[in-house]
């Protein structure tokens, strides 16, 4: 038997996998922070053991004062509603200007643009604590920070979404002689009205839950008495707080998903 | 014989249904809901001057002795974000895969984990940590626990909605070979979904980082106690750098994520 | 009617790349013209400089005696109608708030924003439906038609503008052979019985010869053979779509196929 030495071509060289590399500088990263912050796993565990001793003072809700919680809910829903209303509004206006094929110029497309990312930016817990110290309590203000937050993330949807039509169709238009505010009715909005709707219902969605906690600030709604509640103990009316307001976000996160199957 | 009559362009004139009616049950709501929300025009012109006094009072000189614990806390709320997302990451990847309905082990899990990730993410963030305050006590470390918390209940259900829009002929083809049940998964479904969960913790990460600003609110650790003690004590000199601490280091990640989502895609 | 006038018009692209290198050309009112050429030649270009699409770095377009500038932009092209090669319409709309849209800068700021029409242009509209043969799908949604109704759809927004001119940039690249004969007919058709002035861009040079009172040949940002659609004999098409001085004698008809 002849020996053969098999010789093969050699395969191109292996291209560097950066992979290991990323995962063990996340590894390292959350080491160094868990060390950082002093979290300590010994504190974790006593926690884990009290929070089933603690959980269990929960277990017995006492929906007494139900009436009363209805109403803050209602308020609670109300702030969400006007917050959203105003975030609709300001984006309207705005986002033709955020977006790049239907902005006039260079300028105010910049401006635009900050502006929204400033709204966004600004925590609504800080814009709520800005506007109770200027209206005084309530939901008012609430409904204010909720705004103006979520109308710079609105706003950043629909310009994008603009930015997506295709530039073709803001051209013809343009074309015909229209004006830009026009071009922005009848080729902008038409061309993105499902997914501007869907957009919307987030926001309503996200502001529900918002506004459940505005209320620690002195913001009205149902936060506030599950505030209260908390601070002095009372671990049956919190406990009824809590079924109430996760029923109502549950409730209102089925409707919209369901309406924006619909919309699909 | 020209007639100066406007009408909507429709069959009947008349304006459509659909926007119509949305119109309609908006305002109509609104205006239900107006007295709930103690809208009252008055109180708000008089509260114009009152926010053009605070504006005012905001550029004063900065606290320069406060500055470092400032960057303390930041970072301290940076850190949160980052490892509440992580650890959330790790355990949303099996849950994702429960809750996807076809790469769930079994229809009866798949409902389970569904539920539980409606459940998880069905409260804000700050509820969570008021009682996980009550429970360990003051610190990052409730907050921590509080986001990870919701943010798996996000996290699982993006990375199940990904994992269920997957192309099912490349799956077929993994199958065909002869993979496990976890091979399937490795190799036919994390693939395709992969980019759709990179953009979802882009997008948590930056939800994440404004969430964990407010969380010192009720005392689970970052900038949020900072902030509203400065608030409620009218400390000018703190707030306006806490303020544009948190809008830069925001705009940061929000820029970062952007420019790194289009290097993937 | 418009007498198109196009002096010495230059159009240079901010990374250098000259479109168009000097075209002067007098286009006469009433006329139906095709441009021609392969592409990259500036056919898009030269057509999108009439109504101020495209502006360009020197030379000055004028239509009936008025200049195309910044300030008459609005004004100018409510007179100048343009169909497109992907129809640009507007897809969620219906086919008759399509063609109204081209009645957009002769209404008012607070009715257009309410999406208000004047009887007279709902009429108006409705009687550029009935040219192009489309009022059954009058109430359709526009994405729902098929190319060659939605081009007409287009040529219908253009109509109802009452222009005096029609731009038409590759009207039928993205249609059938057939339809293409149907578009380009009732284009012919409307320039004919309406007396609109009619320039077109196209690469089908068989459209061209069938179509065309006369013929610009565009090559490289020039012009290269200005007559009569009669005159485009072997030796004005190598003129036209040749490349860098290739021979094209024999490859003529691949050429004419890849222009």
């Amino acid at each position: 038997m002849s020996e053969q030495i098999i010789s093969r071509p050699p395969l191109p060289k292996k291209p560097f996998n950066p992979t290991p590399v990323w995962l063990s500088a996340w590894l390292a990263l959350m080491w160094v922070i868990v060390f950082d912050l002093e979290l300590s796993f010994e504190t974790l565990l006593y926690g884990v053991q009290d929070i089933f001793e603690y959980l269990s003072r929960y277990s017995t809700p006492n929906f007494e004062d139900l009436s009363r919680y209805i109403e803050l809910l209602a308020q609670t829903l109300a702030t969400a509603l006007w917050g959203s209303a105003l975030a609709f509004v300001v984006a309207v206006v705005l986002a033709p200007f955020a977006a790049r094929n239907l902005t006039p110029n260079p300028f105010a497309y910049r401006v635009a643009r900050e502006l929204l990312n400033f709204m966004r930016a600004m925590p609504d817990l800080l814009l709520a604590l800005i506007f109770v110290a200027a209206l005084g309590l309530g939901p008012l203000p609430g409904a204010l920070a909720l705004g103006v937050h979520t109308a710079g993330f609105l706003g950043k949807f629909f310009a994008e979404s603009f930015e997506r039509v295709d530039g073709g169709v803001y051209e013809a238009l343009s074309a015909t002689g229209a004006s830009r505010m026009q071009v922005v009715m009848y080729a902008g909005w038409p061309s993105i009205q499902r997914e501007a709707l869907g957009y919307v219902l987030y926001i309503f969605d996200r502001n529900v839950r918002m506004a459940s906690v505005l209320g620690l600030v002195g913001a009205g709604g149902i936060g506030l008495a599950l505030h209260d509640t908390l601070r002095m103990f009372n671990y049956d009316q919190s406990a009824a707080l809590i079924i109430v307001i996760l029923v109502t976000i549950l409730i209102i996160d089925y409707l919209s998903t369901w309406l924006r199957g619909k919309l699909n | 014989m020209s007639s100066s009559k406007l009408c909507w362009p429709t069959p009947n004139g008349l304006p459509a249904l659909m926007p119509t009616v949305v119109l309609a049950v908006s305002i109509l709501l609104l205006v239900m809901s107006a007295s709930s929300v103690e809208l009252n025009l008055v109180r708000l012109f008089n509260a114009i001057p009152r926010m053009f006094d605070f504006a005012g009072n905001l550029f004063v000189t900065p606290d320069w002795e406060y500055l470092p614990t400032l960057g303390t806390n930041m970072l301290q709320t940076m850190e949160m974000t980052f490892l509440a997302t992580s650890i959330a990451l790790v355990i949303s990847l099996p849950l994702g895969v429960m809750a996807a309905k076809n790469a769930s082990p079994h229809p009866a899990i798949f409902h389970a984990t569904r539920n539980l990730l409606t459940m998880m993410r069905a409260l804000p963030e700050l509820v969570w940590a008021l009682v996980f305050v009550s429970a360990v006590g003051l610190g990052p470390l409730p907050g921590i626990m509080a986001l990870s918390f919701v943010t798996i209940g996000f996290m699982g259900k993006f990375f199940a909605e990904s994992i269920e829009v997957v192309d099912s002929r490349q799956v077929e083809g993994v199958v065909a070979h002869g993979a496990s049940w976890l091979q399937l998964r490795t190799f036919a479904h994390f693939p395709q979904a992969f980019p759709d969960f990179v953009g979802t913790v882009m997008y948590i990460l930056d939800h994440n980082l404004r969430a964990a600003a407010i969380l010192g609110l009720v005392g689970a650790g970052g900038i949020g106690f900072d902030l509203v003690m400065a608030m409620r004590m009218f400390d000018y000199g703190r707030l306006l750098p806490i303020a544009i601490s948190i809008y830069v280091v925001v705009t940061l990640l929000d820029r970062a994520s952007d420019k790194f989502r289009r290097r993937l895609i | 009617m418009a007498q198109i006038d196009i002096k010495n018009v230059c159009k240079r692209y901010p990374n250098g790349f000259e479109a168009l290198k000097g075209v002067s050309v007098e286009i006469a009112a009433g006329s139906f013209t095709v441009i021609l050429g392969p592409s990259g030649a500036g056919k898009s270009t030269l057509l999108r400089t009439i109504n101020g699409l495209e502006t360009p770095t020197g030379g000055t377009i004028q239509i009936s005696g008025q200049l195309v500038t910044q300030a008459t932009l609005r004004e100018v092209r409510s007179q100048v109608g343009m169909v497109f090669q992907h129809f640009n319409l507007v897809d969620r709309l219906s086919v008759m708030t399509n063609v109204l849209t081209g009645r957009l800068s002769h209404r008012s700021w607070l009715g257009s924003l309410l999406y208000l029409f004047r009887r007279e242009d709902i009429d108006l509209a409705h009687d550029a439906l009935i040219r192009v043969g489309l009022t059954d799908k009058a109430w359709n949604r526009a994405d729902k038609l098929s190319g060659g109704q939605q081009q007409r759809v287009g040529i219908a927004r253009a109509l109802a503008q009452q222009p005096r001119v029609i731009l038409a940039d590759e009207p039928v690249a993205s249609l059938d052979p057939v339809t293409s004969e149907e578009i380009m007919g009732l284009l012919r058709e409307i320039c004919t019985r309406d007396g609109i002035t009619v320039v077109v861009n196209l690469h089908q040079v068989e459209l061209a010869k069938r179509f065309a009172d006369r013929v610009i040949g565009l090559n490289d940002g020039l012009v290269v053979y200005d007559g009569p659609a009669s005159g485009l004999d072997r030796a004005t098409l190598s003129k036209i779509y040749n490349r860098n001085g290739d021979q094209v004698d024999e490859q003529l008809e691949t050429m004419l196929a890849y222009a």
